[in-house]
């Protein structure tokens, strides 16, 4: 078989490296970047990084976990709609005389408390009038129309027996990490 | 239940015998006397009727309400005297597109037999005639999506077709014949939404990859659909539902929420120019997904008018962080699609959440909050008139 010239360079340098570094050395040389290292500050990039939680969003950092009936509650931060907790519901249970929607679109926020991602299911309680109270748009990670499944605009009312808008809860699916 | 007359109701109704009485048995008051030579005419007898609607003037604009309470219907406004002269009754969430003349209205609606349940009902109903009546509607096979978008119908250049985006079973465009009153044919678009028609017979659509699907008809008729490359970030930084295109010369404007325009000609194979930004243009840095970067950005719920003439865009433009796309635009930014520089940034009295423009010589801008339309000079950003509206969904202007 033919050997490349990548082969040969690499023959070359390994051989190079064999002759030159016994492996006490190596292991001295490596021993003494471990122990300087926390000495060194990390480059202005990765310090911009170690500065945003991995998920973080502009509505995140703003996000309270104590109050599900404002707009600012930390589920919501893909919500578009009404809230039902305003309406006689909760975050994950719909007024009655409504119904939950079996459909729903998906999206993932940062709990505050924990700073860890959490899947939420956007569903849409159907078949009572709108509802018109504590009526938020927040948009983190929405999508076009065209992709459908993470759009908060559509009338999430797929698979009920009706289409009349009522209001929309923020059901916790599991962690999205 | 038995009714019983209250005394109180009984006295009112023997007075109001006695006066009725009086009026049959008496002359009336003055009768007789001969009119003095200054007094005004004697008031004619009138038959009530429906004023004549001689179809949207090239200032006009016409504007879908969205309002929980108030429902849906569209209203049509004399841009030039901001005042309201006409409605038309439509289901919420409808979509509607103007014939060409402006004189026929077409509206994508869905409906319920029991009002909030029964047997749904998807149907494009037609308007039009001396006083804009209903004339009929056309079922359609398929199911609408529940979110008013502005390109999810649209009309083919010649009026004769129209593409009706439906979302269930699965994404598809019904192509309807307009003259005929019979839905042709469904053309699926998978992973793909929204319409927007170039040629005599062709459309696009936007595709969750970041690609665009076009539709072609071949000699027997049927559609053929075919992908282009990827052309945005779909997962950072999408295309706006409400891009702009222009359906007579091919030219779509499809603007990404970090205010990036990339042009692209509709085709059978669309071709595509280099995109460029919105911030540039007005000598800022790019806007990112960064979180954290402040900056402007479009934002809205329609936040785009393109003058197709002039070669215009007119962008709503706010403050704001990553995915704030549907926050308002306290100013209205005019750009130069040709040269791509920034024209002129007007301020707008209240954040405005929707935009357009008229087709004209002397084009009419239009900016809608969610109560009031302001009309401003298109070519100098100087507010002329303003008049409260319900809250507006999709907008439509004439000459359009």
């Amino acid at each position: 078989m033919q050997r490349s010239d990548l082969d040969t360079w690499g023959e070359r340098l390994t051989r190079r490296l064999a002759g030159g570094l016994s492996r006490r050395s190596i292991l001295a040389r490596l021993g003494g970047v471990l122990v300087a290292a926390p000495v060194f500050p990390l480059l202005p990039v990765q310090r911009a990084r170690a500065t945003d939680a991995p998920h973080e969003t502009d509505f995140s950092r703003h996000a309270q976990t104590h109050d599900d009936t404002a707009c600012n509650y930390w589920r919501y931060c893909g919500i578009d709609g009404n809230l039902c907790s305003c309406c006689g519901g909760s975050v994950h249970s719909c007024p009655p005389g409504s119904q939950p929607s079996p459909t729903s679109w998906i999206g993932s926020c940062v709990n505050p408390d924990d700073q860890r991602a959490y899947l939420i299911a956007y569903r849409d309680c159907c078949g009572a009038n709108e509802c018109n109270k504590c009526s938020c748009l927040n948009t983190d990670h929405a999508m076009p129309i065209y992709r459908p499944q993470a759009n908060n605009h559509i009338i999430w009312c797929f698979g009920t027996n009706s289409f009349e808008y009522h209001c929309s809860m923020a059901v916790l699916v599991g962690l999205a990490e | 239940m038995k009714r019983i007359a209250h005394p109180a109701s009984k006295a009112a109704g023997a007075a109001l015998s006695l006066l009725i009485g009086i009026g049959l048995g008496m002359p009336a008051w003055g009768a007789g006397q001969k009119p003095s030579a200054n007094a005004p005419p004697v008031l004619q007898s009138e038959t009530a009727s429906v004023t004549p609607f001689a179809g949207m003037t090239s200032h006009d604009i016409s504007y879908s309400a969205m309002d929980g309470i108030d429902g849906g219907g569209i209203r049509i406004i004399n841009g030039d005297t901001a005042q309201l002269v006409a409605s038309v009754y439509s289901s919420q969430y409808a979509n509607f597109v103007w014939g060409p003349g402006h004189h026929t209205l077409y509206v994508s609606e869905t409906y319920w037999t029991l009002g909030n349940r029964g047997k749904r009902e998807d149907v494009l109903s037609i308007y039009g005639g001396p006083t804009l009546s209903n004339e009929g509607e056309i079922d359609l096979p398929e199911l609408l999506i529940s979110d008013p978008k502005t390109h999810t119908l649209a009309l083919s250049p010649d009026g004769h077709y129209a593409y009706v985006y439906s979302f269930q079973p699965a994404p598809a465009v019904s192509v309807i014949d307009l003259k005929a009153r019979k839905v042709m044919t469904s053309v699926e678009v998978p992973g793909c939404g929204l319409v927007f028609p170039y040629g005599p017979r062709g459309f696009a659509s936007l595709c969750a990859d970041g690609s665009l699907a076009t539709a072609d008809v071949k000699a027997n008729g049927q559609f053929m659909v075919h992908r282009s490359k990827r052309f945005f970030d779909v997962m950072h930084d999408p295309v706006m539902d409400e891009s702009v295109s222009d359906e007579h010369s091919g030219l779509a404007l499809f603007i990404t929420y970090d205010g990036w325009v990339h042009p692209v000609h509709l085709a059978d194979t669309p071709t595509f120019e280099k995109p460029w930004s919105i911030e540039e243009a007005a000598g800022m840095s790019p806007a990112t997904s960064h979180t954290g970067q402040i900056t402007w950005r479009p934002g809205g719920q329609v936040p785009f008018a393109y003058e197709r003439s002039r070669h215009r865009l007119f962008v709503l433009m706010h403050e704001g962080p990553p995915w704030s796309f549907e926050k308002p635009g306290s100013e209205i930014w005019v750009l130069d699609t040709r040269t791509h520089r920034l024209l002129h940034r007007w301020a707008v009295p209240e954040s405005a959440y929707l935009v357009a423009v008229t087709p004209d010589a002397h084009p009419l801008l239009f900016a809608l909050s969610h109560d009031w339309l302001w009309v401003m000079n298109a070519e100098t950003g100087a507010v002329q008139r303003a008049t409260q509206i319900v809250t507006p969904g999709l907008v439509r202007v004439g000459g359009e």
